[in-house]
Formats: C-alpha cells, structure tokens, sequence
C-alpha cells in the first residue's frame, strides 16, 4: 500500500480517446534489466504529437534507461517501441535519428574545437555529395536556427559557447535534420534560470510547429511550468500519467518519491554564521587573482571567508571562475596576487603539497583522473596523500601492511563498498569512488575541506551520503566551501552562498533570505 | 657559384623531403582520426624493399614495373599498418607500444630484412628507376628550371597529393567526419559516423602511403637496398606532423626544410667544404627535430593548436 | 525459446573486476608460444622447415658447446637495456632512446677505463661503471627535462639522439683524433679503429666448467632487484606508480611529477649507461662504434622490457630469453636462417604480449540466469575514460 490518499490515475485510464492521430512515439511494457537491478519494468507511456511530455522521477527511477531504449542506444529485454502505431526496432542512435527522434544527452555530444555550423551538419547533410561548403551550411544552420528562434552564431567554435548555448546547437543539430520528436534528458541541470526559460521557448517551438518533447526532469517547478502531460517514474515503473492541469506539486512530488516528501534542508541557523570576532576565519582568501588555462586572468580580486563550522556554497554558471576558485584553494593552481590563508598560514601559491599540510582537504570536479587514479587499488588511492607521512614506514620505505590496515579500516569507516582493498578504483561505483575519495580527505583530519560538484553524477543514495558527510565534516569543526552548479544542493546545505560570476564575487547571500529567482538574476551577472 | 650551391641545395632538399612529405602525410592522416602510429620506420622499410623487390623481379615495360612497384609498396605498407589498427583499435592496447612493436617487427633488423635476404635484392644495383622528367620543357629556365621543372614524377605525384589532402581534410564532409572522429569520437558516434571504420581506413591509408615513401628510396633517390636504409626518416615524418600543428601544406614546407638540412653535409662537401666534420652535417637533421619539437611545445596554448583531441585514446561504446 | 540458446546466452564475456596472478605469467608465456607459431608460419611460408630452424636454435642456444655462454653474453646489454625499458615504460615515459644512452654510457666508460688504467682492477672496474651510469643518465636526462619542463614528446627526442650519439661515437673513433681513437700505428691511422682498453679494466667473469658468466650479467641482476625492491616497496617507486596511472591525480597529491620524471629518465638512462660499460669492460674492451650500432641492444630492450611485464625481476628472465634467441639467430645466420628472422620475432612477440592484455580485461564465464553480482549494480555503459589496463598493472 502507498501511503497517502491520493489514489493516482491508473495506467491507460487516462488515454485521450482515439483519433486519427496516433501517439508519436509509445513505449509499451518496455522491461531493461542490468545486473542487480531492473532499471524499466514493464514501462508503458506514449507521447503526442504536439505535446511536451515530461518524465518525472528520481535519480535512478529509469528515466534516462527508458529513453536510451526509445531511441535505439540499449534493446529492452522485453516489450516494444512504436512510433506513429508502428513498431520499430532501432539497433542504433542512428536508426532512430533517421525515423526523426533525437535525444539530447546530459554529456553534450559536440566537437569542442569545431564550430556550431560544422557540428550541426556532422554525420548528415542536406546536400549531397561530397564537397562541402562552409558557407553554404552557415546559411542552412542560419535559416532553421532563425525558423525556431534560437540565436546562435553559426561561425562560433563550441569552445567559445556557454553551456546554455551548446545545448541549443545540439538542438538545431537534431532539428536541422527534421526532428520531429526530441528527448531532453535533464537538460536544466547545468542552466541559469534566464538560460532554462529560453530552453523552455525553444521547446515551445517545436510542440507549436507539430513536434514532441519529451523532458526529463526531477525539478517539479520547471515540470509544472513547461509539460503538457507528465508521467511519473518510480523504481523502474510507470506510476501514473498526469495532464497539467490536474496536476498539483506536492501530490506529483509524493507520486515521485513514494511517500510524503522528506526534507534535506538542515536547522539553517537564523543568522548566518559567518566569522566573528570569536570565531576567526579558518579560511581567507584576500584579493586574489589567477590565470586560467587559457592564460587569460579567470579570477579577479576575490576575497572570502569562511569560519570553523560553516559551509560556503560557490554559486554560479560553470566558467565563471568556481573551478579555478577550488584548485587555487587546493593549491593545484598559482594565484598571481593577493593571499590565502589557512588558519593564519599564508598558503604559498601553486603548491599543492603545502595546501595538504596546511589541512586543506580538497575534492576536485574531476574525480576519476584528478582526484583518484583509476587504475590504481583502493589502498594506493587513500594513502595519495599520506604516503608521505613518517607513520607509513621507515626512510625511504613504504609499508605495505601499514598502508593495507589503514585502507581496511577507512574503508569501514567511510562504507565503502568493494571486493577487497585491492579493487581497483575504476571498478567502483560513482558513489563508492566518491566515498574513497572522502575518506582520504578527511582521515588527514583537515582544517577546511573544498568540495567541487562532490555529487555530479551519483545516484540519489550516495548523494544523500555526501550531503551528511559534507554537514557532518563542518559540525566537527571542519570551515567547508561547496562549489556546485546545483543551486539546489547550494540553497539546502549552506549557511551563506557566494556567487560568482565573470570571476568575480558579486554577492554573498544567505540562503534563507534569497529566492532562486534572485540567485538566478546575480548568477547572470546582476548585481544583490 | 653560391647561387649554384643554393639550387643543388633546394634541388636535393626536395628529393630527401619527399619521403618525409608522403609518410608525413599518412602519419597526419592516421593522426587525424585519432589513431598513432609509431610504426612508420618500419613501414616505410617495408615499402622501400617491397617495391624494389617488384621492381627486380618483375619484367616489362619499364613504366609498368615501376607502377606496379609501386602498388607493391603501398600494399606492405597497408598490411604493416593493418597490424597495428586491429592492435589499437579492436584490441584497444596501448598505440604507443604497439607502434613501437610494428617499428621492431618490420624494420631495420626485422621482416624488411628478412625479405630482403629472402629474395637476394641486398646490394646490387636496381633495374628500374624514376628520374627527373622535362616538365612543360621548362627545365632550362634559370633557377626555377631545375627546381620547379625538373623533377621525378614521384615529387609531382607527392606535391598533387598534398593539395588533395588539404581539400580532403577540409573541404569535404568525409574530411569533416574524419577530423571530428580524431577531436571526439563519442560525438562523432553519436551523429552515426562509424568511428572505427574511419580510423581503420586512414591508419591503412597512412600506412600505404608510408610505403610509398619507403619507395622513393629504392625506386627514386637511389636504386639500391640496403637494411635500415631510410635511417629515422620515419620518426622524423612523426615530429613533423607535429610541427606542421596536424596541416598538410605546413607539412609540404618542413619536409622540404628538412630535406635541407640532410641535404646540407653532402652538398657542401660535394664542392669540397670541409669546415665541419661529416657527422655533425649527419647529426644535424636529428639536432633540428629536436629543436623543431621544442619550439612547437612551448607555450600549451599553441601545442593544442590542431592537435587531436582523442589522438592516442582507443575509443568504445561499451554497451548497446 | 529452446534450452540450447539460454545456455549460449549465459556465456559472457565480461570485464575482469580483478587481474588474477597468474595472468601475469600466462600472459608472456602464451606470447612466446603463439610468437613461435606465427614465426613458423612465415619461417614455412618462404620454404624453410621451422620444426628443424627451431630445433637448430634451441641447440645453438643452450645445449650446444659455448651455447649458454653466448647466450648469457647477449643477454647481458639486453637485461640493462630490458631494464631500462622497463623502468620508464612503467611511469608511462617512453624513453625509447636506450639505445643511445648504452653509446653515451659506452663512450664514457671507455674514456675511463683508458684515463684511469694505472688504477688497481676493483677501483678501475668500479670508476668505468661510474662513468657509465653517468653517460647514460645524463643523456636520458635531456628529454626528461624537454618532456617534463617544455612538455616536448620524450618518445622522438630521446630517438633522435640516438642518432646523434650513434654520430658523436663515429666521430670521436673515424673522423677526429680523440682521445678514444688509436693512433699509435700507421695502420690504425688509415684504418680507424678505438684504442685497446688495459687488461686491469677487463670485467672479472665467473667460471663453472665451461660455462661462463660475465660479471655484467650479475651487476645487472642485482641492479633489477634493487629497482624491483625500488618499485615496489618504497615511497619513490609509489610515486611513480600514481604518476604513471594519472599525472593530474599525482599532481594534486602534491607530487613534484616534473622533477620526478627527470629522475625516473635518469634511472632508466642509467641502466642503459650501465649496459655500455658493461659492452667495453665485459667484451669489447675498445670502443666499437659499428659494433654496438648493429646490435641494437637499445630496441631489443624494449621487447625484453615488455615481455616481463615491465616488472624489473622478470626481466632478467626475459633478458635470458631474447637473448637465447639473438644468440640462436647470429649463430644460425645464413641461407637456411634468412638475417632478420630474429627482428621479426622479437617484433611477433611484442605484438603477442600486448595482444595478450585482453586476456587481462575480459574473461569469459557462465552465468546462470537471474545470478546477479552485487558490485555490478550499475549499467555497463560506464563512461569511464580508458586507455586500456596496462600490462603494467598486471606484473605489480
């Protein structure tokens, strides 16, 4: 038995009755099983011509699944796809993008260092033949790009475009070659609130031109303000189809999760915490700037604070110097003015090594790569740091039985869940890496601990963990900054949140007195 | 007389820059699609006593053999570079020791010498050979004459070859589809371009293509085989398409400036220079790639200049 | 749908969560097999009966009179070339350019061996090995610094100057009137040769009847057991492990990955350094610049380092192998044993052990179905960037 009383429409009860147009696309008892779970179980729904049709659901409720198997990328162990009443059996993306249906991904797919005219027309062309002219197809892109609204400049390198933008080009992509149905899968993520109601013009367009959208979202605010119907995902099932109109938050909300709606909000205190003269700063940053990679300057005259006990949320668009902020902390970039201090200590800059023994524990964004070595055992992974330390063995020498001990009790510890400390940590989970990685960062016993986008990427359990570790780290103490493009993560686990935008600081605010909207205004460069 | 020294020095310069300019432009091909291939020496060996073998054993009209030698080296050279597109590509192993393998397999102590031995073609003087041809019966024309006028067809051929890449890599939509599987092949394989295909296809081509320069040795330059005989042209093809920042035209340019420089020693000491002694004159083209590769290096923001972005990184779907 | 097909469905072949041990042996030794199967191919392919060409071999390497001897002497530079190899290829850094270290290293230990020959045998012996290290080192040292410092490709530099070191050597014994070159006799004026080393700076060799085992041999063994031990256990040898998985991850561990390859060229130059003073003080006893350019002891490493898995102990027993067929190879040489047989199979062998690491990240089972395994609990589409699980990984 659900609790709660609302009793939700049952599956098919709610099919409009038959016209003569027939469903766009329809996913009917669509079952995909991966080892250990069952990521669709028996998944009916249909979209409309005409219609954004949104899939609502957690991380992991199969969204992203079902629509991997409506466009070709995986074949379900069971049921079948139809598009306009037929059946259709798509072995590739491919298959798919020739019957007119498109998805766009979370991970853009566009070449960086070509520009948007060359990426629309990669893999299909209007023209045939094999010479191929810049211009010629500067003006097809032009033309479609003017017919749905969507301004984008055909000449520019993707590089060069923000994220908003690159999404757009991979829309034309789809839409230059007659899309006719579109899946959006959780495109807002990464957006400005400016940046997502353009995306949501766009959508408009198509349904008003005669095609679908299906989006994908678990955000219900933008659900209620863009779907026409919406069709909830739970644990792999379809629960229910919804139209708009009947449709209220909190009852789509308690459909989604399957029971009332929990909060992750902590006790935000009634003043934001901030340093004070009792408490001095743990962390300062005062006046600096770095070079990015590009060796253009990516942080201009940026001072903060933050206090024993606190977490800072770093607000703002990705590229608005947030990344740069974190390694700069991290010691992994120099900054060219100004200072950082670390409970007094003047950290000098670019030095990795000196920002680990000043207690600065460091989560990077890229976590495979950067913040681990992939390739190497669990074990190696959480002694990176301390291998150096005098407890790890004697001289030169380096303890294999003091490192394993070691290993097998953070791993305990910090849960992690794997085969033996030997696994290697590419074997891992997203979830269980990122906890490998915790574990190392904070066995130092850190005095400030910098987390960038410690969640991109992990599924609802792990994110939940991080968020208690992340709360857990700075109730012992701990001075946290979070860096994250996630303003919801921001707004619910920080005492104050920075935003950033140009490089720049343009405000800090406290999350219980700021509106998303207004955070979303300062992201895009207003100023609080 | 300096003026003379000056043509007989672009002269040679452009015949030692052949080879470079033929591998260089397979190499830079391969490169494209994402795909390294240290192979080269080897296959460029291959190349070279494959199409002096044919042109040995087989009769007929002189034009004939030397076409079909040329075929022949193209063909070694395309198997050489088979073996590693199945090792990088389907296997996915490391390209930078799979290059290296092809290098050792076939190279100076390896199947080219063994071939070599095998058919008896060590040492004696070739049968067949391409020489300079009166182009337009412009070739008496002062300087530009013997420099522009008056070459084997295999320079034309190469210089052609060239201008068609140039067109191919940016002009065309297999050209776009073939730099954009090299930049990110995930979203090449996203849009439907067969990532493999490509890389297969032009890694094969790039290797065809250094057999045809390993031809150029013992079909043109000198009719003779020897073991080992293009001497690190092969690597030094490589550090050019580097230096060339992955674009055939400045490719065309270093070879020839490359050319030069091998071409230095035996030009000056051909008119009885000695100032130095012949090993530095020797030493100086390895000198200079060096120096080449350090200059295009520093400073990252100019290295990622038409450097692949996937260049060396096998690709799979995984799943599906 | 029929039992038949469940069953077939129920063979996977599926990703290795983890590298077995035994792998790491199956690995080179499947290699050699399935190289020696592939050379007899093309050995029968151009008339030539491989069963009787690898008996003839077998013979000339170890059972014939003098056969182990030559063995062990080819394998000698092969082991600090193997080494050398390894070392660096482990870190990721492809120092290919042995070669011309085992020259510098050479040319150094030579130029000692003759400064110093009025030194007593075990001071002489030891200063030619010092020369050595340090010639090898200090020209592996240049492309580490180019590689580290101006992100310049190691690869052709460091084969580059193996052709210029390959100059400078013939330069000092046919074009100039160095120190190297002897000019004592008339003949020797016209016929340039190196100057003889003193019977003092000849290498001390083991005995055991007629079997003989250069002191090279053993310096080697015991210059891989230090890096093994170097690798393995201590803070270095993980330093360049986490180097050699992911450079930005050792950078943000705060190791100083620049100076750190620098060092781990140094090392690996050093071996091949080391190498060259064992080719003077072991067996030439003059500098021999033809002599060491046709042996190509420097490229051959890099077969001998990838056979044992670039882990420094196998290498000694890869040395003892590629060697074994180098010696086979020179002895048999003629019109029934075609010259460049042995490059081939060296070549076959390399393409066979890398060929050999999709064992180690697949195998293929049989799952019953409905069995689950717990770790797998997410899509297999996992986006994880891979160049492929080293070899490396395997030997450690």
């Amino acid at each position: 038995m659900q609790p709660g009383s609302f009793d939700p429409t049952p599956r098919g009860t709610d099919r409009p009755p038959p016209t003569a147009v027939p469903p766009a696309v329809e996913a009917v008892g669509v079952t995909k099983r991966f080892p250990g779970v069952v990521a669709n179980d028996r998944v009916t729904f249909e979209v409309l011509p005409g219609e954004v049709h949104t899939l609502l659901g957690e991380n992991g409720a199969g969204k992203t699944t079902l629509c991997n198997i409506l466009t070709g990328l995986w074949k379900p162990d069971d049921g079948d796809v139809l598009m306009a009443g037929q059946p259709v059996r798509f072995r590739s993306p491919r298959d798919a993008h020739a019957a007119g249906m498109f998805m766009i991904h979370q991970h853009l797919r566009l070449v960086e260092s070509m520009s948007v005219s060359e990426n629309v027309v990669l893999g299909w062309s209007k023209r045939r033949g094999l010479q191929f002219s810049p211009r010629q197809v500067q003006r097809e892109v032009a033309e479609v790009a003017e017919q749905y609204h969507m301004p984008v400049n055909p000449d520019a390198r993707i590089w060069q475009l923000s994220l908003g933008e690159r999404q757009r080009v991979e829309i034309l992509k789809a839409l230059y070659r007659g899309a006719r149905i579109l899946i959006l899968d959780e495109p807002t993520t990464v957006l400005t609130p400016r940046e997502a109601d353009l995306l949501f013009g766009s959508m408009r367009e198509v349904v008003t031109a005669g095609g679908s959208v299906v989006f994908i979202s678990h955000k219900l605010p933008e659900v209620m303000a863009v779907s026409d119907r919406v069709t909830i995902l739970r644990k792999g099932q379809a629960i229910a189809t919804v139209g708009i109109g009947e449709a209220r938050p909190s009852i789509l909300a308690e459909l989604m999760v399957g029971h009332a709606v929990a909060e992750h909000h902590r006790d935000v205190p009634d003043q934001p915490v901030g340093p004070t003269k009792a408490s001095p700063p743990l962390l300062q940053l005062e006046g600096v700037r770095a070079d990015g990679d590009l060796g253009l300057e990516a942080l201009h005259d940026v001072s903060l604070e933050v206090a024993a006990g606190e977490i800072l949320g770093i607000a703002g668009v990705a590229g608005n110097g947030q990344s740069e902020l974190a390694e700069v902390v991290g010691g992994l970039r120099p900054y060219t003015s100004g200072a950082v201090r670390v409970a007094g200590v003047t950290l000098p800059s670019g030095d990795p090594r000196a920002a680990i023994r000043g207690g600065v524990a460091f989560v990077p964004e890229d976590r495979m790569g950067r913040g681990l070595a992939p390739g190497l055992s669990i074990t190696d992974n959480l002694i990176l740091k301390s291998y150096r330390d005098r407890e790890m063995g004697m001289g030169p020498l380096l303890s294999r039985k003091k490192a394993g001990a070691l290993a097998r009790r953070l791993m305990t510890q910090f849960d992690v869940r794997a085969p033996g400390p030997d696994t290697r940590v590419r074997q891992l989970s997203g979830g269980n890496a990122q906890r490998v990685l915790l574990a190392r960062e904070l066995s130092s016993k850190p005095r400030v601990l910098v987390a960038a986008s410690p969640t991109r990427g992990l599924d609802v359990n792990s994110t939940q963990d991080v968020w208690k570790t992340l709360l857990d780290t700075a109730a012992s103490g701990v001075g946290v900054v979070l860096v994250s493009e996630d303003l919801d993560e921001v707004l619910s686990l920080c005492d104050r949140v920075a935003v950033f935008y140009g490089g720049r600081v343009v405000g800090v605010v406290c999350p219980r007195e700021v509106s998303r909207e207004k955070l979303g205004l300062m992201m895009a460069g207003a100023a609080a | 007389m300096n003026r003379n020294i000056v043509i007989a020095l672009i002269v040679t310069a452009i015949g030692n820059g052949t080879p470079l300019v033929l591998a260089g432009l397979g190499e830079l091909l391969a490169e494209r699609s994402g795909v390294l291939n240290l192979g080269v020496e080897g296959m460029m060996l291959m190349g070279a006593v494959s199409g002096f073998t044919v042109s040995q054993k087989l009769g007929g009209p002189a034009a004939l053999v030397l076409l079909a030698a040329l075929l022949g080296a193209a063909a070694a050279g395309a198997v050489m570079a088979l073996i590693h597109a199945f090792l990088s590509i389907t296997v996915r192993v490391n390209q930078i020791v799979s290059g290296l393998a092809l290098t050792i397999f076939a190279g100076t102590a390896g199947l080219s010498s063994y071939v070599g031995q095998v058919w008896k073609v060590g040492g004696i003087h070739g049968l067949h050979q391409y020489k300079a041809v009166d182009l337009f019966g412009l070739k008496n024309l002062p300087i530009v004459g013997p420099i522009v006028f008056h070459e084997d067809p295999l320079v034309y051929f190469s210089v052609i070859l060239v201008a068609v890449a140039m067109w191919y890599l940016f002009r065309t939509r297999t050209g776009l589809y073939l730099r954009s599987v090299g930049e990110s092949p995930a979203a090449a394989d996203a849009m439907g371009i067969n990532v493999t295909r490509y890389r297969y296809a032009h890694t094969v081509l790039g290797g065809a293509l250094a057999g045809l320069g390993g031809a150029y040795f013992t079909l043109a330059l000198a009719p003779f085989w020897t073991d080992g005989l293009t001497a690190g042209d092969g690597w030094i093809a490589i550090a050019l398409v580097i230096f060339a920042f992955w674009r055939p035209d400045l490719l065309l340019l270093g070879a020839y400036l490359f050319g030069a420089f091998v071409a230095l020693g035996p030009t000056l000491q051909a008119r009885g220079i000695h100032a130095l002694p012949s090993e530095f004159f020797s030493a100086v083209p390895y000198v200079m790639t060096v120096v080449v590769l350090v200059a295009a290096s520093t400073g990252w923001a100019k290295r990622r200049l038409g450097t692949p972005a996937a260049l060396g990184v096998p690709y799979s779907r995984e799943g599906g | 749908m029929s039992s038949r097909v469940s069953a077939l469905r129920s063979v996977r072949i599926e990703r290795r969560l983890d590298i077995p041990r035994w792998l790491a042996w199956v690995v080179p030794v499947a290699s050699l097999v399935l190289a020696l199967i592939i050379a007899g191919v093309v050995l029968a392919a151009t008339g030539h009966n491989p069963v009787s060409a690898y008996r003839q071999m077998f013979q000339a390497a170890v059972t014939a009179k003098g056969g182990l001897t030559a063995t062990f002497v080819y394998s000698t530079p092969m082991l600090f070339t193997g080494l050398a190899a390894a070392i660096a290829f482990r870190m990721r850094t492809w120092n290919i350019g042995g070669e011309g270290q085992l020259y510098m290293g050479a040319v150094a230990a030579s130029g000692a061996g003759l400064a110093l020959a009025s030194w007593p045998r075990p001071l002489l012996v030891l200063a030619m090995m010092v020369a050595g290290v340090a010639g090898g080192a200090l020209w592996a040292v240049i492309p580490g610094i180019l590689r580290a410092y101006f992100r310049t490709n190691e690869i052709l530099v460091s084969l580059m100057l193996n052709y210029v070191a390959g100059y400078f050597m013939y330069y000092l014994i046919y074009d100039s009137t160095s120190y190297w070159r002897d000019l004592s006799t008339p003949s020797a004026r016209v016929f340039p040769t190196g100057k003889n080393l003193a019977a003092a700076a000849n290498w001390p060799v083991f005995t055991a009847g007629s079997f003989v085992l250069p002191f090279g041999f053993v310096v080697g063994a015991v210059l891989a057991i230090g890096l093994w031990f170097l690798v393995r256990s201590t803070r270095y040898g993980f330093e360049m492990r986490v180097i050699g998985d992911a450079r930005a991850a050792a950078e943000y561990a705060g190791i100083r990955t620049k100076r750190k390859i620098v060092s781990v060229m140094a090392v690996s130059g050093l071996a091949a350094g080391l190498g060259g003073a064992s080719q003077i003080g072991d067996f030439g006893h003059v500098l021999d610049p033809r002599g060491l350019q046709q042996a190509g002891y420097g490229y051959t490493g890099i077969v001998v380092g990838a056979l044992a898995l670039y882990n420094p102990l196998a290498v000694i027993i890869s040395s003892l192998f590629i060697g074994a067929l180098s010696n086979s190879g020179n002895a048999l040489q003629g019109p029934s044993f075609p010259a460049g047989l042995v490059g081939t199979m060296q070549g076959i062998i390399l393409f066979c052990v890398l060929g050999g690491e999709i064992l180690t990240r697949y195998r293929v089972t049989r799952r019953l179905p409905g069995a689950t395994t717990h770790l797998a609990a997410r899509p297999p589409a996992s986006e994880v960037p891979r160049d492929g699980v080293s070899a490396t990984e395997v030997a450690r």
